[in-house]
């Protein structure tokens, strides 16, 4: 089937993509890492930069993402084309327990918090074919980021799902509106404080609670 | 759009001519959706027209939507993969992978998950991209009026249906790939049955070709439709085989290889056309290459365990078919039920509790059918996912609809959303 003449790839163009982003390929991802590491430690002073099981997240502020993605579009040590998500965590305010990490036993402390909604940018190189996360953290009562609509146009759709599920405002969106819910819909459903709903399922002589009042 | 101040026409049979009279700038909105046939699911379109040219064409999404990721919050990392196989209907092996392999990551585990499991997932992960294209060439020609098209290409994904039947129970919606491995493993002789399939597969592909890839009014309809740039692929975040048909030779199988797939011999299809007709070609083009993955993927099966050693993790995989369908094995239930209290206590620890998974963020993906399929997952170091984010594919190209749709006449719409191919329970999830 493959020697049907309408299936032939004769394009030398593509075969020099694909040689450009096999060779890529072949250095490992932690050198990948280090490089954009490396890059963009030192473009951007202020930059904190995180890595937990060999993902590089760059934690920013909402003034200067902006400048921090069109940065990792635009420079070729980077060359991030692909905006491929955006979305949102929230961490309600209040006393949280935590689990330390990497120890063993598990041991809880609890902190007190402000409620904050962690904005996720992922982007992907096609050329050199890492990834790397962008991060801005943004107060839940008052969310707001600047949209990333003028440097990635995938940002548009993304965007909106964020606001819609987690009511993030992305100033200078072009259209940021209901995508998901009804236009008439009250409240953003998956903040934390926003319940799952559902209802007790009955057996002959017991019932099961609904899946957000269980206590396993 | 501000629809509010246009005027409102409903046309209901005779009054056809005193429409265009009334239209001042000789643009119509028209709703194109829901409930259409060839809308591909549950699509609507808002489409501004002149004439037959569409001026404007605003996706609405929504009529799916099923709050999956709200749902996982409140369940067992492992029962989130009985969520996630419903999202995007047409490829559920690769969501559950995609998940499972986000969960590995945070767990650390990722390269504990045992040789035959890999294997496993690679060969019916790649397997389902056959069927899941030939929905999408089938449905794609039946939406331009080819109806046999479709036919062929249902007969032809029922075989592989029915081989994830003999090895899930189910058609769809298997829950099959877990974290730490997959849920079961293969039964006897389906070795055979998938070289019997991939071998009956590679033929019937020739009649599909036959079909399609010459007829002059599928050639017609989709040269040139819907064409998109390296560009503006990039732009939109588009990936997959609409990337490929652009002469970008993006995979993630090669670019950021999961369960050693980097180490199977397969092409990564391109084009460069960039239109209908080229994905089409791609996808065409890629059901041989994803064969080829398969039945290296068999011969590469040796006996071996399909789940993580770690007992801690490892969900309770010794089933067996009994008459009233797929559960735990006789000597398994002997064991925990009469000779084991510690066995015992385990089980029931790990199936109603589940396992904690140290806090974190990770992202991990896979190349689905339809591109870039990403699972990105926190845990705040509980049984349950703090949060998940699945990045679908088919919802960032469906961003795309206003540029491609530009331009094109309302027939034209048609090809050019079959060819992009977006399955609506992975756009609303």
């Amino acid at each position: 089937m493959t020697d049907h003449p309408r299936m032939q790839v004769p394009d030398v163009s593509a075969q020099e993509k694909l040689n450009q982003i096999e060779a890529s390929v072949s250095i490992t991802l932690d050198q990948r890492t280090q490089r954009v590491r490396d890059r963009l430690a030192s473009a951007f002073r202020l930059l904190t930069l995180e890595e937990f099981r060999g993902e590089l997240t760059a934690v920013t502020t909402p003034n200067e993402l902006l400048a921090l993605l069109q940065f990792c579009k635009t420079d070729p040590e980077l060359a991030c084309e692909l905006l491929t998500d955006v979305t949102g965590v929230h961490w309600p305010g209040g006393t949280r327990e935590h689990r330390a990490q990497e120890t063993t036993g598990w041991p809880t402390y609890s902190v007190e918090d402000e409620g904050r909604i962690d904005v996720l940018y992922i982007l992907l190189s096609v050329t050199h074919g890492h990834r790397l996360r962008v991060r801005v953290s943004v107060p839940d009562d008052a969310a707001e980021v600047p949209s990333a609509v003028e440097v990635y146009r995938s940002a548009s759709m993304l965007e909106r799902e964020v606001f819609d599920l987690m009511g993030v405002q992305f100033a200078g969106h072009p259209r940021l509106e209901r995508l998901f819910m009804p236009e008439d819909w009250v409240g953003h459903p998956l903040r934390k404080d926003y319940p799952l709903g559902g209802v007790a399922v009955q057996y002959k002589g017991a019932t099961v609670p609904p899946p957000d009042e269980r206590q396993y | 759009m501000d629809l509010s101040s246009a005027p409102e026409f409903t046309v209901v049979g005779a009054d056809w001519q005193e429409l265009p009279d009334a239209v001042e700038d000789n643009l119509m909105v028209i709703n194109m959706g829901p409930q259409h046939p060839s809308t591909h699911g549950v699509l609507r379109m808002v489409l501004t027209l002149d004439g037959e040219n569409v001026h404007d064409c605003q996706p609405v999404i929504g009529y799916l939507h099923t709050g999956i990721e709200k749902n996982l919050e409140y369940r067992p990392w492992t029962q989130g993969v009985t969520f996630v196989t419903r999202m995007d209907y047409l490829s559920p092996m690769f969501n559950e992978l995609a998940f499972c392999l986000a969960v590995e990551k945070l767990l650390g585990i990722t390269d504990d998950v045992p040789e035959r499991a890999q294997t496993l997932r690679v060969l019916m992960t790649e397997l389902n991209r056959v069927s899941s294209h030939l929905v999408a060439i089938g449905t794609g020609g039946m939406e331009l009026g080819a109806l046999s098209a479709m036919l062929y290409g249902f007969r032809e994904r029922e075989h592989i249906l029915d081989l994830f039947e003999f090895v899930t129970g189910l058609r769809m919606n298997h829950a099959w790939i877990r974290p730490g491995g997959v849920s079961v493993d293969v039964p006897d002789g389906f070795e055979g049955r998938v070289r019997t399939v991939i071998a009956e597969l590679r033929d019937r592909f020739g009649e599909l070709n036959d079909l399609l890839t010459d007829n002059p009014i599928w050639i017609e309809r989709n040269t040139g439709i819907g064409k998109l740039t390296a560009d503006q692929c990039f732009d939109y975040g588009i990936t997959g085989p609409v990337l490929r048909s652009v002469g970008v030779a993006h995979d993630l199988r090669r670019s950021a290889p999961y369960c050693g797939i980097d180490s199977y011999d397969f092409d990564v299809v391109t084009e460069t056309a960039g239109d209908s007709y080229a994905r089409y070609v791609v996808r065409m083009r890629e059901l041989e290459q994803s064969l080829r993955i398969a039945e290296q993927a068999v011969d590469r099966l040796s006996p071996g365990p399909v789940m993580v050693a770690d007992k801690k993790i490892a969900w309770p995989a010794q089933l067996a078919l009994g008459p009233d369908g797929l559960g735990n094995a006789k000597e398994y239930i002997q064991k925990i039920m009469g000779e084991s209290m510690e066995a015992l206590i385990h089980h029931f620890k790990l199936v109603t509790e589940g396992f904690v998974v140290p806090q974190g963020t990770v992202y991990a993906a896979v190349e689905s059918p339809r591109g870039e399929l990403g699972a990105h997952a926190t845990s705040n170091g509980t049984n349950k996912p703090y949060r998940v984010h699945m990045r679908d594919p088919s919802f960032v190209h469906i961003g795309a609809l206003p540029a491609l749709a530009k331009g094109l006449q309302v027939a034209d719409i048609i090809a050019a959303v079959a060819s992009m191919d977006p399955v609506m329970g992975g756009v609303d999830r």
